[in-house]
């Protein structure tokens, strides 16, 4: 596990950076197409919703929280947004960027005030959420599905837009996000805030943070890029159901604790969490390229999963023995 | 900016009390800027509790505080801080996954426009370093950083918030020799910024070392202050200690028999090392020292719970596997631990529960407990020590201290071990319960038990112990008979390197 | 504090369940049919079964997410090795063994590996459906040997008794004793309220917590069997979702979500009401999916109402102070 020690903490992203560099070309030699600039713009259109998602949760899990429900709002936005459009026709893109988010904000506005404010367990509160959000869809949308007749064309035409022959409109988003959040987290007290509660929570109450306000705001955040991804994902696939999205929850935990974001809190970027997410896309083009069916798709994610995990908790162990070897050190 | 010796804290006829207990009975405290200020006494003298009070963690009940001459703000740490007072703990608790510059500059952060101006937080971070004499790289992160350094940051942290007066509780317990030298030359640093320095030790010879004024504390009252030329190591540890020992313990003469168990060269490089010391049937060895020492784990590794590197654990004469509870249960042995919130007792669960936990063999039948005997057992045990509660299925939770004390040794006792080893078993009990416990562990050793019996207290060390072991920094530094012991041997054992009176 | 008010959970639960039960009855024709109370045992009991598992896991402060990936995954082996000539009875225990040995790669990785369980079980909860899925891919295998499907889907006789109803109970009562009336039970709920205590108690922690792990699978593996056979279909996307009904029911039941805390009947009245709901709900033609709302309401309740009511407690305690 040579590389694992190599991975210091603070240029984590940079080793995400070269092994999705390999990865890819692994990838390209493997499937010469991936290479191609329509192979990168389809690996960019793929990752899209979920790397926003990841990017989204990522001050969440900073904070040692979770958030489940992230995948339903996502079903349940495009849902919705579809369906205003269905009976809005003169509505534009403008209003679904606006719309969906918000649409997403109650959801996170739901769940903040649960784990924030009655500070319940995230995993569960966002499980019930998750729930609710997944059933009110089916209730709501009573079976009725939506396709791309429905849809504004301005919103289709961005769906189709594609920069440089290779970068589409949404993962231009995606990047624009990323680094706007990624700035937010490292130049703004209430970013630097997020990663003290989630490093030592009983010293971030000592000091004077205001817990409960980051982490409600964390997760209106995490609720409004769901929102936001919802009509990503209304772009791209340009018809939805009620089954939207389904299931896609732990693909996003997925990308972003590969990405560096660690399940124990503290640390993690969402540059990291974005390049987490196009791994996975990656790895997984990649085996369907040899051949693997996309029926592993799920065991692949969680095995990454569980690697990633793995290699935190090396790193973790690795620093606990050599504060443990000076202590003898001490005491000799 | 204070001169050096200008008055910066005065405290005086400070009270204190939690509940029924009286911690602090009209304590003075005066300290200068410039002077580094020594704050001894044993365990339970009021130190901490000082400290507390001037961290605005507790609120003092009378006297009064004056800082610069105006009134002290208490009861608040965020007022104490604005008022220039830092505190340093034992375990400094920084964020482990942030920067030490980061730390040293939480939730004040320099800015730059609407960004936080890392560069500047950086240089400052280490302006204060340096300043300190600690080349620390303010870049990296507070994990794997040792105490020591922990410390240090914690400190920079301090000087960044203007702070006059800082306060260090048991500082240098954790630290090594090297260390210690660097923290005071830290110390010296913040003298010379005319800042004060308030510290509570029991290293004796370091308070010599760097202190300017010696304030010493017994029973809740100061008994002295003096420059430190004025006093020295001997007057300190009889002002420390000197109270009239009375004979709160009726100590019986048990008959001691062979040697139940043996340690030797008990080695866990960590924690203790090269210890070795028996225990007969119908003996009490005290196991004494300062928090810290070494004490508690090598209980622990008596027990099984811990490992231990080199050396043997024999139990009448043969030796223990190591690492295995089990096997040590299996050996008779039991081990009343030093917390017993945390590690002795199930709080949500009942007093009865908790009682049977390690008795489940005579309690049930072939496959299922059964509950008549339990009950039996808890009503047993409830009677034999008096313990005072309302139902036997009350969370343990809801029972003063002292009878959590006595459910502790209820379910160990139950268990008939012929090695009965207790950690600190009667700190924080009323006294009427202490006499009770202690009359508990003398019955116990004239069953023929042997008794190991950790304890910081000194009268109980010297009141029931037939023999006493010191313990310091890890390593056996003394052995004394009943006979031979006295107060001042056992601190002067415990905290220097000298003999003592 | 706490414990008292768990002991009223239980008997709220049971009141609530009660009371859902005359609401029904009272506004459907058929609610307590005994087909339709068949039903209900029907519906439920793979997840019960799961329960009974997953119940000592959360007790001890753990969480498995993969329980119905395991069932999935042993599913698709039955039917997998069942349809490669395997003879019934193999193809049964390979299901099994195959739950029992999910469970064990979890209790390990999280215990001797040291990994939390939450992220742990939600990787395997994915890698386990994912091998499921690659066995089988989009195949199902409908062809099972009657008196199997019969175990699985048909009542005794001409009672509502569902076949499998039984062995439920059996188990049920099996577990409950094991939980509630010997030492394991009780060092199970040791480790749930003070790990340290329990380390001091003497009780290997790590042992206790793997056997739980792989007692989870085996019951997964079980469940797995009932499953195939009640539906007929062996299929990767058996069972999709039944994780978070199991661990609503037993959050519903007064297992706390901190450990330590938990009984069997308060599980069992938690699936029948989640059961119960459910069916209520489709005797009304309602849209199934208000299940999904309401579970999940359900479960935001379970976790929020003692924070509540303690908080009103205090309130209360602090009033009484002042005065």
């Amino acid at each position: 596990m040579n590389f694992l020690s190599r991975l210091k903490p603070r240029s984590r992203e940079g080793s995400l950076g070269i092994i999705l560099v390999i990865t890819v070309g692994v990838t390209g030699l493997i499937n010469p197409r991936f290479l191609t600039g329509d192979g990168t713009r389809d690996l960019f259109t793929s990752t899209a919703v979920v790397a926003l998602l990841a990017i989204g949760m990522a001050p969440i899990i900073i904070m040692r929280h979770i958030d489940l429900s992230v995948a339903s709002t996502v079903g349940l936005t495009a849902w919705f947004i579809a369906d205003l459009c269905a009976k809005h026709p003169d509505f534009t893109w403008v209003q679904c960027f606006i719309i969906g988010p918000m649409i997403g904000m109650v959801v996170g506005i739901l769940n903040g005030l649960l784990v924030a404010g009655l500070r319940l367990p995230s995993l569960v509160v966002t499980l019930g959420t998750l729930y609710i959000v997944r059933g009110a869809v089916y209730v709501i949308s009573n079976s009725v599905d939506y396709n791309a007749q429905e849809m504004p064309p301005s919103l289709l035409d961005l769906g189709q837009k594609v920069f440089f022959g290779i970068m589409p409109f949404t993962f231009l988003l995606v990047i624009f996000a990323m680094l706007v959040t990624a700035w937010f987290m490292k130049y703004r007290k209430a970013g630097r805030d997020c990663y003290a509660i989630g490093s030592n929570p009983h010293a971030a109450d000592l000091v004077g943070i205001k817990v409960f306000r980051r982490t409600f705001l964390a997760y209106v955040f995490s609720g409004a890029m769901a929102g936001l991804a919802g009509v990503f994902y209304l772009m791209r696939f340009a018809q939805v159901d009620s089954t939207a999205f389904y299931g896609q929850e732990l693909a996003v935990v997925a990308a972003a604790v590969i990405g560096g974001v660690t399940i124990a809190g503290g640390s993690g970027t969402t540059i990291g969490a974005t390049i987490g997410a196009l791994l996975v896309q990656t790895i997984q083009g990649g085996l369907a390229a040899i051949g693997v069916d996309a029926f592993w798709k799920s065991a692949i994610n969680g095995f990454l999963l569980i690697v990633a995990i793995y290699a935190d908790r090396t790193l973790a162990r690795k620093s606990e023995s050599a504060l443990l070897a000076q202590r003898i050190k001490e005491r000799a | 900016m204070a001169q050096k010796g200008d008055l910066l804290l005065q405290m005086k006829g400070v009270q204190k009390r939690f509940g029924g207990a009286i911690a602090l009975r009209g304590t003075d405290l005066s300290i200068r800027a410039g002077e580094i200020h020594a704050l001894l006494g044993e365990n339970g003298a009021g130190k901490s509790t000082m400290l507390k009070i001037l961290a605005g963690v507790h609120v003092n009940d009378g006297g009064t505080i004056t800082l610069g001459g105006n009134a002290f703000t208490t009861g608040s740490p965020e007022a104490a801080i604005a008022q220039g007072i830092a505190v340093i703990y034992q375990e400094p608790s920084l964020f482990l996954d942030l920067t030490l510059a980061e730390n040293v500059f939480i939730g004040r952060q320099p800015m730059k426009g609407a960004a936080i101006d890392w560069n500047k937080a950086q240089e400052e971070a280490a302006r204060l370093f340096s300043e300190l004499g600690v080349p620390l790289d303010p870049k990296r992160q507070a994990r794997g950083l040792s105490i020591a350094d922990q410390q240090v940051v914690e400190i920079a942290k301090a000087l960044s918030m203007n702070a006059n007066i800082i306060l260090m509780d048991e500082p240098t317990a954790a630290l090594s020799a090297s260390e210690v030298e660097r923290l005071m030359t830290v110390m010296k640093s913040l003298k010379a910024a005319n800042k004060a320095v308030i510290f509570v030790s029991h290293r004796l010879d370091e308070v010599f070392a760097i202190s300017d004024y010696i304030t010493v504390m017994r029973d809740g009252a100061t008994v002295s202050e003096n420059s430190v030329s004025a006093t020295d190591l001997q007057k300190v540890i009889k002002e420390m200690v000197g109270r009239e020992l009375t004979e709160l313990f009726p100590k019986t003469e048990n008959k001691i028999g062979e040697i139940a168990l043996e340690v030797s060269d008990l080695t866990n490089p960590a924690f203790f090392r090269n210890i070795s010391f028996t225990v007969r049937r119908g003996e009490i060895v005290a196991l004494a020292g300062l928090v810290g020492s070494g004490r508690s784990e090598v209980a622990r590794a008596i027990f099984g719970i811990d490992k231990y590197t080199t050396g043997s654990v024999k139990v009448n004469g043969k030796v223990m596997a190591m690492g295995s509870p089990v096997e040590a249960m299996n050996q008779k042995i039991a081990l009343v631990p030093e917390d017993r919130r945390q590690q002795g007792l199930f709080m949500i669960a009942g007093v009865d529960r908790n009682i049977s936990m390690e008795s489940f063999d005579r309690l049930k039948g072939k496959l299922f407990l059964n509950f008549k005997k339990e009950r039996a057992l808890t009503e047993i045990w409830r009677e034999k020590l008096s313990i005072k509660y309302a139902a036997p299925t009350n969370p343990v939770e809801s029972l003063s201290g002292g009878n959590q004390q006595k459910t502790v040794l209820a379910k160990w006792l139950a268990t008939d071990p012929e090695i009965l080893i207790v950690d600190e078993p009667t700190r924080g009990i009323d006294v009427g319960t202490k006499a009770e416990v202690h009359k508990l562990i003398n019955a116990a050793a004239g069953e023929g038990k042997a008794v190991l019996m950790i304890s910081s207290e000194l009268p109980e060390v010297l009141g029931m112990a037939d023999r006493i072991i010191v313990m310091r920094e890890g390593h056996k530094v003394a052995e004394l008979s009943r006979k031979e012991a006295t107060q001042e041997k056992v601190i002067a054992a415990a905290t220097t390197g000298s003999k003592g009176a | 504090m706490k414990f008292k008010l768990r002991l009223t959970w239980d008997t709220s639960i049971l009141a609530l369940l009660a009371t859902v039960w005359i609401a029904a009855s009272l506004t459907t024709d058929n609610f307590l049919s005994s087909i339709n109370v068949s039903q209900i045992f029907s519906n439920t009991s793979e997840i019960t079964i799961m329960a009974f598992g997953v119940i000592f896991l959360i007790i001890t402060g753990e969480i498995d997410l993969s329980v119905a990936s395991t069932l999935a995954l042993g599913s698709s082996m039955l039917g997998w090795s069942y349809a490669h000539g395997a003879p019934i009875w193999l193809a049964i225990l390979i299901c099994i063994a195959v739950g029992t040995l999910c469970g064990f790669i979890n209790g390990f990785l999280v215990t001797k590996v040291g990994l939390g369980s939450l992220a742990v079980t939600i990787g395997t909860l994915a890698l386990y459906r994912g091998i499921a899925n690659g066995v089988l891919g989009k195949n199902t295998i409908n062809e099972f040997p009657d008196f199997w499907t019969g175990f699985g889907f048909d009542t005794i006789g001409t009672s509502f008794i569902p076949q499998s109803l039984p062995v439920i109970i059996l188990f049920g009562i099996g577990f409950g004793l094991l939980l509630h009336n010997t030492p394991f039970g009780r060092r199970t709920l040791a480790i749930g309220q003070s790990p340290e205590a329990a380390r001091f108690a003497g009780i290997n922690v790590i042992k206790h917590k793997i056997i739980v792990f792989t007692f989870t699978g085996f019951m997964s593996g079980i469940a797995g069997v009932l499953y195939t056979f009640r539906f007929s279909t062996a299929q990767a996307d058996n069972g999709i979702g039944l994780e978070l009904l199991v661990i609503s029911a037993c959050l519903l039941g007064g297992v706390s979500i901190f450990g330590g805390i938990g009984t069997m009947w308060g599980v069992i009245a938690g699936v029948l009401l989640a059961g119960s709901v459910e069916s209520w709900l489709t005797l009304r033609e309602i849209n199934a999916q208000w299940r999904t709302i309401v579970t999940g309401i359900l479960l935001l309740i379970s976790v929020a109402a003692p924070v509540l009511i303690n908080k009103a407690k205090a309130a209360k305690a602090k009033a009484a102070n002042k005065s």
